[in-house]
C-alpha cells in the first residue's frame, strides 16, 4: 500500500511539473521575439537584402526597408527592373510587363498589401497594443522538429498561423492565405538557413507554396544592417 | 565523333565558289588541301557551331577546372543587352547587343578589343529587353536578325551594310519574346519565318536579300527556333518550328513536306532540332517534350519513334553523345540523362536548369543561376566534375556558351567573358 501511495504521488509530481513547464503564448512569444534578437532590432534603422528570388524565372531581388515604415522591393521581372514601394504615406509601383514604364500610385487592398509590408518591426512586436489576438493550438512535428502552432487574428481580422521551434524559439513555418481570382488560397512560407547578424537571426532561405503547389523560393547573399539611406529612394519618381 | 568532323561549311562555301569557277574536282582538292593547311585554328561560324548542335570539335582541354573556374583572359563588358551567343573566326568575334532600343552588330579582335560596330535597327524591349539572336558568318558576309524581325547582310570586313530587309513589312507577325531566328545559309539561299499567313517561311537570295521563294508552311506565327538543314542525295530540308508546330520545308522551293503538330497550343519553340542517321530529335518544352522521330529515305515523310513528355526544356538545347540525350528540364530544375533508344530518363541531376554544349569528351552546363558546370557524361549517369559561378555581367543567364580554340566564351548580358581552358 505504501509503495502505491508513494508511485501515485511521484506521478502526480511528473505531471504537475510537466504542466508547469507547458508555456503560455505569451511566454512562447516573448522567448520567440528573444531568440530573433528583436531587442537589437529596435535600435536598428534600416536593413537592406538582396539576393534571387525564383518564380517562373531567376531574378535578383532586393528589399529596402528603413524604421518605421518605409519599403521598397527591387526585383526583375522578365529581364526588366521593377519597383513595389511605400514611402511612409503612399504606395507605388511599376509593372514594366504590361507595357507601362509608368510609376502607378496604388490604392485599396494593393496599398494595404504593401503597407503592412512596411511594418519594420515584426509582427509579434507590442502585439497586444496592436490588438491582435494570439492564441496557442498546439505542439505539431515538422521535419522532425517539434513547433509551437500560433494561431493570430490581427486587429483588422487577418488571421495567420506561426510555427516555432519549441527548443530554440526561431520561426521555422508560417501560413497565411492571399486572396487570387481562383478564391482564397493558402500561402505556406518555410524559413531555413538562419543567419546570426549583429546579434539578430535571418532567414537567408525561404521557400513558399501557394495552394500545395511551389510558388517561389528566396536566396539572400547579403543583409546590410544600418547602412545610411536616403529617403527619397522610397518616393515615387516623378518623371 | 564530333571531333573528327571536318568540313565546316566554311569549307563546303570555299568548295562551292570554286566550283563556279569549273575547276575540276582534282584541282578542287587540292586547293582546299591548301587552303585547310592555311588555317589550323577552328571556327565557330553560326548559332551552336558547325552543326547548330552544341558539340565543339575541340582538343586539349581541361579535364577540371581550378577552385574558382577557369582563368579569365578578358571581358569585355560593353557589349549591350542582349541573350546571343558569339561566332568566332579566324580573326575576329561578332556578337549582337542592344542599346536604346537598337540592335548593335559588333566586330571584336580575338583579345576582346572593338574594331567596329554597326547599327542594324530596331530591337526587341518590350521583355527580355536585348539582342536575341547570334549572327552566322560566311565567306566574309555576316547574316544577321533582330527581335523587331529586321534581317540584314554585312560585309565582316567593314561592317558595311549589303542589304536589309524589315520582314514585319512582308506581312510578318511578331510575337510576345520577339523574334529570335539565328540565320541558316545553304548555299545561296538564307531562310527566315516572317511567320505571316500567306508569308510564314522565306528563302532570300543571301547576296541580295531578294525573296527566292515564301512557303505558307501551316500559316502559324513564328516561334523562336533557329533551324536546322538536313541534306539529303535527293534534297534539303529545312526543319524548324512555327508556333505549335515542326515543319519540313524543301529548302529548294519551299514547299511543305510533312509537319508535326504539337499537344496543346504552348507557343515557345525554341531548341534547334538534331538529324543524325535518318531520325530527327527535338525537344518542345511547351509542346510534346522529348521526341524521336524517323525520316524516310527521300526525307518527304515522318513517323514516330518515341515522346517523353516528362523532359520538358524549353530553350536549353541538348546533345546527344555516344547513345544518350543530355538537357535539363524546365519545370523541375534538374538536368536529365535519356536513352536515346527508348526516351527513358536514365538519371537527373539537380543543377538548375539552362544550357548544354560538348567538347573533348565532356559536358559544359550553364544554368540560369550562373553555374558553369563541366559534367562527364557516363553513358545513362551524368557526372558532376567542376563549377564555377560567373559573376560578372547582367540580367539572365540565357545566352549559350562557345568554346572554341580552347576558350570558353561566356554572353552574360552586356559582358562577353573569355575563359582559358586549354591544357597548358
Amino acid at each position: 500500500m505504501k509503495r502505491i501511495l508513494v508511485f501515485a504521488f511521484l506521478s502526480l509530481v511528473i505531471v504537475f511539473s510537466s504542466l508547469a513547464q507547458e508555456l503560455t503564448v505569451d511566454q512562447i512569444i516573448e522567448k520567440h521575439l528573444k531568440a530573433m534578437g528583436n531587442d537589437i532590432m529596435l535600435k536598428v534603422n534600416t536593413i537592406i537584402s538582396s539576393g534571387h528570388i525564383t518564380r517562373q524565372d531567376y531574378m535578383p531581388l532586393k528589399i529596402i526597408r528603413m524604421r518605421p515604415n518605409k519599403y521598397k522591393m527591387e526585383f526583375d521581372m522578365q529581364d526588366i527592373t521593377a519597383y513595389q514601394a511605400y514611402d511612409g504615406t503612399n504606395a507605388w509601383m511599376t509593372a514594366p510587363w504590361t507595357g507601362n514604364m509608368e510609376p502607378q500610385v496604388l490604392t485599396g487592398g494593393g496599398a494595404n498589401d504593401m503597407k503592412s509590408k512596411a511594418e519594420f518591426d515584426v509582427v509579434f512586436y507590442q502585439w497586444k497594443e496592436k490588438g491582435h489576438n494570439a492564441e496557442l493550438m498546439g505542439k505539431e512535428d515538422y521535419n522532425g522538429l517539434e513547433v509551437y502552432k500560433i494561431k493570430l487574428t490581427q486587429a483588422d481580422g487577418t488571421i495567420e498561423y506561426y510555427f516555432i521551434d519549441s527548443r530554440d524559439f526561431i520561426l521555422q513555418k508560417k501560413i497565411s492565405y492571399r486572396k487570387t481570382r481562383n478564391g482564397e488560397m493558402e500561402v505556406l512560407t518555410m524559413y531555413s538557413d538562419y543567419r546570426d547578424i549583429q546579434g539578430m537571426k535571418f532567414a537567408f532561405y525561404t521557400e513558399s507554396l501557394m495552394g500545395g503547389q511551389p510558388y517561389s523560393t528566396i536566396e539572400y547573399e547579403t543583409i546590410e544592417i544600418n547602412t545610411k539611406l536616403d529617403e527619397k529612394v522610397f518616393s515615387m519618381p516623378t518623371e | 565523333m564530333f571531333r573528327e568532323i571536318v568540313f565546316s561549311k566554311y569549307y563546303y562555301h570555299k568548295i562551292n565558289l570554286l566550283m563556279k569557277f569549273n575547276l575540276n574536282l582534282k584541282t578542287i582538292i587540292v586547293i582546299f588541301l591548301f587552303v585547310s593547311n592555311c588555317s589550323f585554328a577552328q571556327q565557330v561560324l553560326e548559332w551552336r557551331g558547325i552543326q547548330r548542335n552544341g558539340v565543339y570539335p575541340e582538343k586539349n582541354l581541361l579535364t577540371s577546372w581550378p577552385e574558382g573556374g577557369p582563368a579569365l583572359l578578358w571581358e569585355n563588358a560593353s557589349m549591350g543587352n542582349g541573350y546571343g551567343s558569339p561566332i568566332i573566326t579566324d580573326n575576329n568575334i561578332f556578337i549582337l547587343g542592344e542599346t536604346d532600343s537598337i540592335c548593335y552588330l559588333y566586330a571584336l579582335d580575338l583579345t576582346g578589343k572593338e574594331i567596329w560596330k554597326s547599327k542594324i535597327g530596331y530591337e526587341w524591349v518590350y521583355n527580355y529587353p536585348g539582342a536575341r539572336t547570334t549572327p552566322t558568318y560566311v565567306d566574309g558576309l555576316l547574316y544577321v536578325s533582330t527581335g523587331m524581325g529586321i534581317v540584314s547582310c554585312f560585309e565582316a570586313s567593314s561592317g558595311k551594310e549589303k542589304w536589309t530587309i524589315d520582314m514585319q513589312k512582308i506581312n510578318g507577325r511578331n510575337v510576345r519574346f520577339g523574334y529570335s531566328e539565328s540565320l541558316l545559309i545553304d548555299g545561296d539561299k538564307t531562310f527566315f519565318m516572317p511567320g505571316g499567313a500567306d508569308t510564314n517561311v522565306v528563302a532570300l537570295d543571301r547576296f541580295t536579300g531578294k525573296i527566292l521563294w515564301i512557303s505558307k508552311g501551316l500559316g502559324q506565327i513564328p516561334s523562336y527556333c533557329s533551324p536546322l538543314m538536313i541534306k539529303l542525295p535527293q534534297r534539303n530540308i529545312l526543319v524548324t518550328f512555327s508556333k505549335n508546330a515542326l515543319l519540313g520545308i524543301d529548302a529548294s522551293d519551299g514547299k511543305l513536306l510533312w509537319s508535326q503538330v504539337q499537344d496543346g497550343e504552348g507557343d515557345v519553340q525554341v531548341n534547334t532540332p538534331w538529324y543524325e542517321n535518318g531520325y530527327i530529335y527535338y525537344i518542345s518544352g511547351d509542346g510534346n517534350g522529348a521526341v524521336k522521330l524517323k525520316l524516310s529515305d527521300d526525307g518527304t515523310s515522318i513517323t514516330d519513334v518515341w515522346k517523353n513528355k516528362k523532359c520538358d526544356n524549353l530553350m536549353g538545347a541538348f546533345v546527344k553523345v555516344d547513345g544518350y540525350i543530355y538537357t535539363s528540364g524546365y519545370e523541375k530544375r534538374y538536368y536529365y540523362v535519356l536513352d536515346e533508344k527508348t526516351g527513358d530518363i536514365t538519371d537527373s541531376v539537380k543543377f538548375d536548369r539552362g544550357t548544354i554544349n560538348y567538347a573533348d569528351g565532356l559536358l559544359y552546363l550553364y544554368n540560369e543561376k550562373g553555374h558553369m558546370g563541366l559534367f562527364k557524361p557516363a553513358g545513362p549517369k551524368l557526372e558532376k566534375v567542376s563549377s564555377f559561378t560567373v559573376t560578372k555581367g547582367t540580367k539572365a543567364h540565357y545566352a549559350h556558351p562557345v568554346i572554341c580554340n580552347g576558350i570558353l566564351y561566356i554572353r552574360h548580358g552586356k559582358s562577353l567573358l573569355a575563359y582559358d581552358i586549354r591544357v597548358k
